[in-house]
């Protein structure tokens, strides 16, 4: 409302009041804004067709009971009656100083009351005197609900502001103040919606002001530290204890986020360790950051708490498994060293030896797959048979299998594969697999009659050449004879007759297998 | 009996354990087990007489040879653990004891075996 600018310097004629005052009604309407002009006692002299339809009535012209105002009723914003003597329009005329952005509740003759917004201007003559001033008024009714409604947390932010137009001393401030007021229900929405917006974050944050006090926190870190700390009391940190992550106390004014604060700046890649209240610790890294304001003054700081649990037991777990690894890999190169150490002992062959080795060492991998694809946990007889014999007899028109099914332990199904893979090999350079004929037979029975289970094993060859009995009697039979009873405490035998290789193994069943 | 050195060892691995039998033998010591289960290691150690011992350290199912140890170094028996494990995988309670890392070859293992029962 620039009425200020309304009187040219040095125009001739009236004052800007008597200008005013003289003003055709239909000017004064056509004003995009209520108009009231008041005389300096007050009495109302003009006023336009917005300003009747914000009072909802035509106050008198010039009559003493109708001064400064045209309302029948006002008030201030907190609901206080204000007296029409005491208006911002009755504090204008007193002191000559121009009042703006004042809120006023104006109540209608039929009680619905509005907010009005005033500018109000003085008006004076060539001698400096109050010749009276007007009022330009909006109704901001509509904005003020869209703002919040009236709370017990709006009056002390507004009564001060309505009181201010009765000292002049603050009504400058009062003039920066208003229409600051004016955003500060945009204000505080926003801040409701960050706060939202943070408590649905699934990270701890929380804030301190500069000397470390938490100023707030959202919902994640209230998991996180297994409590509530005060806010504007509680420093540092709402950890309930904290330590290093070599488990010795971490005093609060020593975590990281009050080294940010204290030295402003920000601390990256520490871990610390929080305990809640229940004693449980949670591993986490945080991230204190220090805030400042447009001068770069310290004015606090944000933290933000990354769980690291998870990475931990990760990276244990990983450990885990890569000793885990090497010590299945150092196992296995000392089994290699065996198979290699024990088909070279005592030969001279080296074609066959070679021969020997490689197949020893593909019998193994094919173990070892049979187990990786049961991750280890165990594997079923009849799949290690059939592994073993296809390899040999891939059409299965000289092999029988027949047996009920038995879960072995991952030890015992090695064994077994080896010593299968042992037999097979034998049977095809020297037995039943050798000619055109011969077949062999694998049956298995399990007896569960005493407590521990017992499985014996048939493997029955016939239609083979016969096989002598000192013929290769390498690692293959020494390892079924020895090997396999030991491990698997039990008994191998190993006869040749007239039809072939027969072998009976005898072992006990771990109950461990299922 | 024989005059020869006797020498325990328990190895729960079937070709590793033959492996080792083959070592002890070709040096000329006689051969206690191998055991391959906790159970049977105990007994022997228990039992018979012993110049020394080889322990792998771990038997499957989570045992340890350590019971066996204990009952060795009870009967002043001295013994040395194999293990896949790294050197820093000592042995709780056992820290003093060898450690010999497989795979190992035979001149490690002469070398470690004769100072071990020389």
């Amino acid at each position: 409302m620039a009425i200020a600018s309304f009187q040219p310097e040095g125009e001739k004629g009236g004052s800007p009041f008597q200008a005013i005052a003289a003003m055709a009604q239909s000017a004064l309407d056509a004003m995009p804004c209520a108009v009231c002009l008041c005389g300096s006692d007050g009495v109302i002299l003009r006023y336009n067709r917005r300003a009747i339809q914000l009072w909802d009535r035509r106050p008198r012209l010039d009559a003493p009971e109708d001064r400064f105002c045209g309302s029948s009723r006002l008030y201030h914003l907190d609901g206080r009656h204000l007296p029409h003597a005491e208006t911002p329009m009755a504090h204008v005329l007193r002191t000559g100083l121009p009042v703006g952005d004042i809120d006023v509740v104006i109540e209608r003759p039929d009680g619905s009351r509005v907010v009005a917004l005033c500018d109000i201007e003085p008006l004076l003559d060539a001698r400096g005197s109050v010749e009276g001033a007007i009022n330009c008024f909006r109704d901001i009714t509509a904005r003020k609900g869209r703002e919040q409604k009236p709370g017990a947390n709006d009056e002390s932010r507004v009564v001060p502001l309505m009181h201010a137009f009765e000292a002049t001393s603050q009504l400058a401030i009062m003039r920066d103040i208003a229409p600051r007021k004016d955003d500060e229900g945009a204000l505080r929405e926003s801040e409701r919606r960050f706060k939202d917006f943070l408590d649905a974050l699934p990270t701890a944050i929380y804030t301190t002001d500069a000397s470390g006090r938490i100023t707030f926190f959202n919902e994640a870190a209230v998991e996180f530290w297994g409590h509530r700390p005060e806010v504007g009391i509680s420093e540092w940190c709402g950890s309930w204890r904290l330590f290093n992550p070599d488990g010795t106390p971490l005093p609060h004014d020593q975590c990281p986020m009050a080294l940010a604060l204290k030295e402003d700046r920000s601390i990256r890649n520490v871990e610390a360790i929080a305990e809640r209240p229940d004693g449980t610790r949670v591993p986490f890294m945080p991230y204190p950051t220090p805030l400042h304001d447009a001068s770069g003054a310290l004015v606090g700081g944000v933290n933000m708490l990354i769980d690291i649990s998870f990475h931990k037991d990760a990276a244990a777990r990983q450990r885990l498994l890569i000793n885990e690894l090497n010590h299945r890999v150092k196992n296995t190169l000392a089994t290699v060293q065996s198979v290699v150490s024990q088909t070279l002992h005592g030969t001279s062959d080296l074609r066959q030896a070679r021969d020997d080795v490689e197949n020893r060492l593909l019998n193994l991998a094919r173990a070892h797959d049979i187990l990786t694809a049961e991750n280890w946990e165990g594997a079923d007889l009849l799949g290690i048979a059939e592994a073993a014999l296809a390899g040999h007899d891939a059409d299965g028109l000289r092999h029988e299998i027949d047996g009920p099914t038995v879960r072995l332990t991952p030890k015992t199904a090695l064994a077994l594969s080896l010593a299968l893979q042992e037999l097979c090999a034998n049977a095809v350079s020297y037995g039943a697999l050798s000619g055109q004929s011969g077949k062999v037979s694998l049956s298995w029975s399990v007896d569960d009659t005493s407590e521990a289970r017992r499985l014996k094993l048939l493997w029955c060859e016939t239609g083979g050449p016969m096989v002598i009995a000192s013929e290769r009697r390498g690692l293959g039979f020494r390892l079924i004879e020895r090997g396999l009873t030991r491990e698997l405490g039990g008994e191998a035998k190993i006869t040749f007759s007239a039809s072939g290789v027969v072998c009976s193994i005898d072992v006990g069943l771990s109950s461990s297998a299922r | 009996m024989s005059d020869r050195r006797r020498v325990l060892v328990v190895e729960d691995e079937m070709m590793v354990a033959m492996l080792v039998e083959d070592m002890i033998l070709e040096l000329g010591y006689d051969v206690v087990g191998p055991a391959m289960t906790l159970e049977s290691g105990l007994a022997l150690a228990r039992d018979e007489p012993l110049d020394g011992a080889i322990l792998d350290v771990n038997l499957g199912h989570g045992a340890r040879t350590t019971p066996i140890a204990e009952v060795l170094k009870s009967r002043g028996v001295p013994f040395m653990f194999a293990t896949g494990y790294g050197s820093n995988a000592l042995i709780e309670g056992f820290r003093d004891a060898p450690v010999l890392k497989k795979p190992f070859s035979m001149k490690e293992f002469t070398q470690a075996l004769e100072r071990l029962i020389k």
